[in-house]
C-alpha cells in the first residue's frame, strides 16, 4: 500500500501533481519543475522529504557499531556534527548512502533513503551481533522538511530560529513554539536546512514556513526539481548512481573514505585495494554537445566501442545545457575534455566529459 | 465548432485532424502535454519520411522523461513544425493551433481510423 506523509493533504491543496516514489505518494511538481528549480537556486524552496528514513543508534557500543558499518571514521565526528557516509556490503558495494549525525555520547541519528530503510535495518541488525547497541527506527514518527536556497538562512532567522554557523552541523532548536532538530544539510547543492519534527507539528510548521517565506520568494518544491537540483550539484541518487555492485571509489566518493581509519569495516579490503590499485569502472560527468538529453540506462560509446552507460541524466536549467552522470571503463583517454557519444533512440550524440558538480553553490558556508 | 470536436485521438495520446485539403495534422493531446510537464526537447522526422500506423515518428521529452510519438494512421510527412523544434517549451502553451507536430498525406486504408476516439470519448476513456 502506498504511504502518505503527514503533509499529503497540503500537497493536494497546493495542486501538486502526485506520483508514487519508493512506496510513497509524493508531490513531483506544484507548478513547473524548471520554475521550482530556479526558485531554489535564486531564493528559497520548501520540500517535504518525510519519506526519508530516520534511525537512532544508541548504547555503549554505538561507536564501534558505526565504525563497522561505514568507511567514514565516526570517531572523528564531533558532537552536533554530521557526515556523509555509505553503507557497504562485504564486497564494498553499497546498500545505501546516508548522513550520520552525532547527537550525544553514544547517541547518533542516521538519515537514509526511503526505498532502502528495510535493507538498511536488516543489515544493521546483522552487524550488531555481540554489541551493546539499540537500533531504533523512528521513521514513522518524524516528518522532515527541507528549506533550501541562498535565502534559507535569512528566512529561518526571521522566524526566530537560532540558525547554525556551519554546514553539516545539527542541534535541537525551537521554532514557533515547536521543538525540532535543525541541521545545515540538504540535497540541492545550495545552502539550506533540514528540519526534523514530530509528525503532529509538521503541518503547522509547513504553513508557517510558506507564510514567512512569502517575503523571500519561497515556493513549495516537488521531487522533480529535487532530482534536477541534485543532478546539477553532482550528487548521487541511490538506485540510479549507486547500488550493491558499485563501490564508493568507483562512484567518485573517495573523499568520503579515509585512508587511515584503523578499524575494520564491511568491504574494507575491496575498497582499500581499489584505492591502491585503481578501479575498472568509474563515474564521470557529461555535458551534451547538442540539444539531446541523456537518460538513465542509455549506452555510452567512444570510437564505436561501448564503454559504459548513463545512470542519471537530464536538463540543467541553470547551465541551459543537458547533463548526465555515467559509469564508464577507467581509461586514461576518457578524461575531462574528452568527447564521447551517447546512444539516444538509435543515434549517437556527442557529449563532453566535464567536472562535477556541474554548477557551484551560490552561498558557500564553512564546513 | 471548437477544434477538439474535429479531433480523433489515439490511446497513446496523439490527435489526428483532417484538414480542408484532405491532408492530416498530427499532434499531442492537451492531456498528454499536461501530464508530461515542462517540454524541453522535440524530435520530428524529415519531410518525405513514410511511417506505418503505430510506428514511432518522433519523440518529446519533458524534464522528467522521454516519450516516443506514434503515428495514429499510416502516412507520408509533408510538413513539420520547425518552430517547435527550436522552442519546444511553446508546446506547453498550446497543442492544437501553434503546437501541431507534423502534417501528412494518408497512405493507408480509411479503416485505420476505426480504433481512434473522438475527443470526448478519449477524455472519458482517461478516467
Amino acid at each position: 500500500m502506498t504511504k502518505e506523509t503527514f503533509l499529503h493533504d497540503k500537497h493536494i491543496k497546493l495542486g501538486a501533481k502526485m506520483v508514487d516514489f519508493a512506496g510513497w505518494h509524493m508531490p513531483v511538481q506544484y507548478t513547473s519543475i524548471i520554475e521550482e528549480h530556479k526558485t531554489v537556486r535564486e531564493n528559497v524552496g520548501l520540500f517535504d522529504v518525510s519519506h526519508m528514513g530516520e534511525v537512532f543508534v544508541s548504547g555503549k557500543d554505538s561507536l564501534a557499531f558505526l565504525q563497522k558499518i561505514v568507511p567514514q571514521d565516526i570517531s572523528k565526528l564531533a558532537y552536533e556534527k554530521a557526515v556523509y557516509c555509505q553503507l557497504p556490503n562485504k564486497s564494498g558495494g553499497l546498500i545505501d548512502d546516508l548522513i550520520i549525525y552525532k547527537l550525544g555520547i553514544n547517541f547518533y541519528l542516521i538519515i537514509c533513503n526511503a526505498a532502502r530503510i528495510d535493507e538498511d535495518l536488516n543489515w544493521m541488525v546483522r552487524n550488531k551481533k555481540g554489541l551493546d547497541v539499540k537500533i531504533d527506527n523512528q521513521s514513522h514518527n518524524y516528518s522532515l522538511l527541507a528549506v533550501q536556497g541562498p535565502k534559507a538562512d535569512a528566512l529561518l532567522r526571521t522566524m526566530g530560529l537560532d540558525t547554525l554557523q556551519e554546514s553539516f552541523s545539527i542541534k535541537p532548536a525551537s521554532i514557533c513554539g515547536k521543538k525540532l532538530l535543525i541541521s545545515r544539510t540538504g540535497y540541492t547543492g545550495e545552502d539550506g536546512y533540514e528540519l526534523l519534527v514530530e509528525n503532529e507539528f509538521s503541518e503547522e510548521l509547513w504553513d508557517e514556513i510558506l507564510d514567512y517565506g512569502k517575503d523571500f520568494g519561497i515556493k513549495p518544491i516537488g521531487l522533480g526539481a529535487r532530482d534536477t537540483l541534485r543532478l546539477e550539484a553532482g550528487l548521487h541518487l541511490y538506485g540510479n548512481d549507486l547500488n550493491e555492485n558499485i563501490t564508493p571509489i568507483e562512484a567518485g566518493l573517495s573523499w568520503s573514505v579515509p585512508k587511515d581509519k584503523k578499524e575494520d569495516y564491511n568491504g574494507k579490503d575491496v575498497i582499500m585495494s581499489q584505492i591502491a590499485n585503481g578501479v575498472t569502472k568509474r563515474l564521470i560527468g557529461l555535458k551534451m554537445l547538442d540539444k539531446s538529453i541523456a537518460r538513465h540506462e542509455y549506452e555510452v560509446y567512444k570510437n564505436g566501442e561501448k564503454i559504459g552507460f548513463i545512470t542519471s541524466g537530464g536538463i540543467s536549467p541553470i547551465l541551459n545545457a543537458n547533463i548526465a552522470m555515467a559509469y564508464v571503463k577507467n581509461d586514461k583517454d576518457i578524461c575531462i575534455g574528452s568527447v564521447v557519444q551517447v546512444m539516444i533512440r538509435e543515434k549517437l550524440h556527442n557529449a563532453e566529459v566535464v567536472k562535477r558538480p556541474f554548477v557551484n553553490k551560490n552561498n558557500r558556508v564553512k564546513i | 465548432m471548437s477544434i477538439t470536436e474535429k479531433l480523433l485521438c489515439s490511446k497513446s495520446h496523439e490527435y489526428l485532424l483532417l484538414n480542408d485539403d484532405n491532408t492530416y495534422t498530427i499532434g499531442l493531446t492537451d492531456y498528454a502535454v499536461e501530464q508530461l510537464g515542462d517540454i524541453v526537447f522535440i524530435e520530428l522526422p524529415e519531410v518525405g519520411n513514410e511511417f506505418k500506423k503505430g510506428e514511432s515518428f518522433g519523440a518529446v521529452e519533458s524534464v522528467k522523461a522521454a516519450s516516443e510519438i506514434y503515428m495514429p494512421i499510416s502516412g507520408k510527412v509533408i510538413e513539420i513544425n520547425e518552430s517547435l523544434v527550436d522552442s519546444p517549451e511553446t508546446l506547453n502553451d498550446d497543442v492544437y493551433e501553434s503546437g501541431w507536430l507534423i502534417k501528412i498525406e494518408a497512405t493507408g486504408e480509411a479503416s485505420e481510423q476505426d480504433d481512434l476516439m473522438e475527443y470526448e470519448d478519449y477524455k472519458e476513456d482517461l478516467e
